[in-house]
């Protein structure tokens, strides 16, 4: 669907809930009935959303708004607005997944609506700390409704740092409400409060779209460049993806940091890379490992930002030699387990098969080559893989 | 004493803070004071917005310090109407940069340039009939006369300290930051609507503010680290290139400059255009499959060796085609394969791509040849098209580079490569390797 087409769509949507709140809400709530079905329903078909995350945020923010309606209104603007959206969302699919979001969103309007009430109706402190705090509780109502119906349908828990993305939209929410009635009597900016303070969210949803896109054209771009030794017949094919997938599980074992761990998985990727520069040895022989792993952190050393990565490569290599005859390496924790890692896979030739011999032989190797933390780290990680002892 | 002048912010500070702390002092002899505890709520968060500011790509930078001033215009409406503005300005200079390596005159210098700017919006908003902006309307409209006032007093001043400090142009300066003020009317528009809230429902309402707008710095802080990474493993890839064939140096990169140029005469949008670049500057991937023994064999290619070599064309498609940010410009497997079929089946973009690439082998010196003239890749551009190039790529880069006054070629190389032997003068090439054995009998070598 075109951007134009969209539109399109999204100016008849308006149109047919304005004309669904006149009927049915009546004509004194038509302009602000509209333009809250309106932006809710756009929050749904604009579909910005954070990359693993299901709430929307100027849907769930405008259902905020929409509960200090009258309830009876408020439900007629969720009602309308989710037909339109179930009707003409393209993204939607089969009738069936269509009616299962409507449903889905009316419920979770409807808690906001339900927790609203419920706090409202209690008297604990001044009219304002009353109101904000229901506010509060329709602002989040929803997005636990949303988190706990993904985790019915076995989707994966959202990492910590998505919910920045939450918190961005129940302040948006509060404020918009706030702008939208007033909190205690005064303050209220009529319908102009949802929509210029829709303003900080759409740009909080929009850095994120560009942060999702961005991050994942990076990731894509780095595997492509750590498929170019396999298709080039240099390394094991999938040797790269498995052993970035085993050395981030190994990492996180060993609490690094996010962006610790990032930099070991673009390493673990990228640590063959070296070898499509080098000249092929006379004769099929094999590449010396030394000289891959120099020529592949040379690169990504020289590469800006991803020199870290480099250091963790440099430091894989440099672990290899007897204690005394290695300089202290930068990133040596990350280089420990990228080596054990890819030594496991090189054993294991990429199948889990024979993961209980490959642990014995690592622990076997010299001791000074791999490190026991990391082989103790390594055993644990294959054991939640199999959910047996290795 | 010599010394001290010497520092071109040491003159322009005592000049700005002496300024400033005249107008504050007659201010506060003159009329009402402000609320000190919102002075400094106001003032603290005006410097913390600014030490959050985000760099963008073009070097200007962007913060939300902006929406605090504008919110004090409107905060101190009754009571301190103008130093109340001035004092919370002083805070957007407070740089903790500046502060940490105790650099006072530049932050005399900045803090006194936002407490005038301030000072300056706040007056035009006292010109403004209170019952004008008693409206959403009204302050809509009365956001832009006071937001232009505070960007242009903030623009009259910094641009002399720009010039002083940068040792630049007043032309350049000014071009410069007239760039990085076309963001304020949104923030000006949010301050007032701040101000308004505030003076309705009190200092809660600050932090409600303030989180989206915190968040979305960080996420777009972020988006630009991440496009850091993207643009290092671009440099990655071009590096891994020039390693194993050191003479096709710096042509992905020439390759990308003529698509982007061909793509601006195709009136592309900035979103194409990058994606067009991104493509470009990947077209060679597949190439990291081919041994550089073949690479860089000076001699005639085997049957054996031509083949690995063809297969790079399908490997570069299959590896672009895992991103799915290029997955629209790569024509698939098959067409690849067969470059010469449909022109409507192969993206515009792999079109363009396949010109500049041509373009530039043969106005590059290679082992097998060296640089043709740009008048010669022309007509050997021209004399190919309908059949391997798309005509309209061809007289797209001819006017772009026409239009620019570009040469390239035999004579106009940028790094020209020495080869031990030299290479023939003779003999087109084409499209990079793709039609290098070929090419390699067709001139007799």
């Amino acid at each position: 669907m075109t951007g134009g087409t969209r539109s399109g769509w999204l100016f008849a949507s308006g149109v047919v809930i304005a004309v669904a709140v006149w009927v049915l809400g009546g004509p004194g709530a038509l302009g602000e009935g509209a333009v809250l079905a309106g932006m809710l329903a756009a929050g749904e078909l604009l579909w910005l959303r954070p990359d693993r995350r299901t709430p929307l945020p100027l849907a769930f923010a405008v259902m905020t708004v929409i509960v200090t309606m009258d309830p009876w209104h408020a439900l007629v603007v969720v009602f309308a607005a989710e037909v339109v959206v179930a009707v003409v969302d393209p993204h939607a699919g089969a009738v069936r997944v269509r009616i299962a979001r409507f449903a889905e969103r009316l419920a979770e309007a409807m808690s906001a609506g339900a927790a609203y009430q419920l706090v409202h109706s209690t008297e604990f402190g001044t009219l304002r700390a009353v109101d904000l705090t229901a506010l509060a509780a329709a602002a989040v109502t929803p997005i636990v409704l949303s988190d706990l119906i993904d985790r019915v349908r076995r989707r994966p828990w959202p990492p910590l740092a998505a919910r920045s993305a939450d918190v961005a939209i129940v302040a948006g929410g509060i404020l918009m409400a706030v702008g939208f009635q007033g909190i205690a009597g005064v303050g209220d900016l009529g319908v102009w409060g949802p929509v210029l303070f829709s303003v900080p969210l759409l740009a909080a949803w929009y850095s994120f779209e560009l942060l999702a896109s961005t991050r994942r054209t990076f990731e894509q771009t780095v595997s492509a460049l750590a498929d170019a030794p396999e298709l080039g017949g240099l390394v094991r094919g999938g040797h790269a993806a498995r052993v970035a997938d085993l050395a981030e599980e190994m990492g996180r074992a060993l609490d690094m940091s996010p962006a610790q761990l990032d930099e070991l998985r673009t390493a673990a990727l990228l640590h063959h890379l070296g070898a499509v520069s080098l000249d092929e040895p006379v004769g099929g022989a094999a590449l010396d490992p030394d000289d891959v792993a120099a020529a592949g952190a040379d690169m990504l050393r020289a590469s800006g930002v991803l020199a870290p990565a480099g250091e963790i490569v440099a430091a894989e290599r440099l672990l290899h030699r007897p204690p005394g005859t290695a300089p202290q390496a930068t990133g040596a924790l990350a280089g420990m387990i990228l080596k054990v890692a890819s030594a496991y896979d090189e054993l294991t030739e990429g199948s889990d098969v024979h993961a209980q011999w490959a642990v014995e032989a690592l622990y076997t190797g010299p001791g000074y080559v791999y490190d026991g933390r990391v082989l103790a780290v390594l055993e644990r990680a294959l054991e939640r893989r199999s959910d047996v002892p290795v | 004493m010599r010394t001290w002048w010497r520092d071109p912010f040491r003159p322009i500070a005592a000049l700005l803070g002496a300024t400033c702390l005249s107008l504050a002092a007659a201010l506060a002899l003159c009329g009402s004071s402000p609320q000190w505890q919102v002075v400094l709520v106001l003032g603290g968060l005006y410097a913390l917005a600014e030490n959050q500011d985000v760099r963008l790509p073009n070097d200007s930078s962007i913060s939300a310090g902006f929406m605090l001033a504008m919110a004090g215009v409107v905060v101190f409406r009754s009571e301190g109407a103008l130093l109340g503005p001035l004092l919370v300005g002083l805070g957007g200079g407070l740089y903790l940069e500046h502060l940490r390596t105790r650099q006072w005159a530049k932050v005399v210098t900045n803090s006194s340039i936002f407490a005038l700017s301030s000072l300056a919006a706040a007056l035009v908003f006292q010109l403004i009939p209170e019952r004008a902006v008693e409206s959403i309307p009204g302050q809509l409209i009365a956001a832009l006369p006071i937001g232009l006032t505070f960007s242009l007093v903030n623009f009259v001043l910094l641009v002399p300290v720009v010039v002083a400090a940068n040792n630049t142009s007043y032309r350049v300066a000014a071009r410069d930051l007239w760039l990085g003020d076309l963001q304020i009317y949104p923030f000006a528009l949010m301050g007032l609507l701040l101000g308004e809230l505030y003076l309705d429902l009190g200092l809660w309402v600050v932090p409600l503010f303030v989180t989206p707008i915190f968040i979305a710095r960080q996420a777009f802080a972020s988006y630009l680290a991440m496009r850091d990474a993207q643009d290092a493993a671009l440099a990655l890839l071009v590096r891994t290139l020039e390693s194993k064939d050191r003479y096709t140096a710096g042509h992905v990169e020439r390759v990308a400059r003529f698509s982007v140029c061909m793509g601006e005469e195709f009136k592309f949008r900035p979103g194409r255009l990058e994606r067009l670049r991104y493509a470009a500057l990947m077209h060679d991937i597949g190439k990291l499959i081919v041994p550089n023994q073949i690479l860089n064999k000076p001699g005639k290619l085997t049957a054996e060796e031509y083949e690995r070599v063809r297969l790079h064309d399908a490997a570069s498609v299959t590896l672009l085609g895992r991103i799915d940010f290029l997955a629209p410009v790569v024509p698939s497997l098959d067409l690849a394969h067969a470059p010469h079929g449909s022109e409507a089946d192969v993206p515009l973009e792999a079109r363009i791509i396949m010109v500049a690439d041509a373009f530039d082998a043969m106005t590059s010196t290679r082992s097998y040849r060296r640089a043709l003239s740009q008048d010669v890749a022309f007509a050997e551009l021209r004399e190919k098209s309908g059949g391997q190039f798309d005509p309209a790529c061809v007289e797209a880069l001819v006017a772009a580079l026409g239009r620019r006054g570009e040469r390239y070629g035999s004579g106009h190389e940028e790094q020209p490569v020495e080869f031990g032997a030299p290479p023939p003068t003779v003999g087109t090439g084409s499209a990079g390797l793709g039609d290098l054995a070929g090419e390699s009998e067709a001139v007799g070598r």
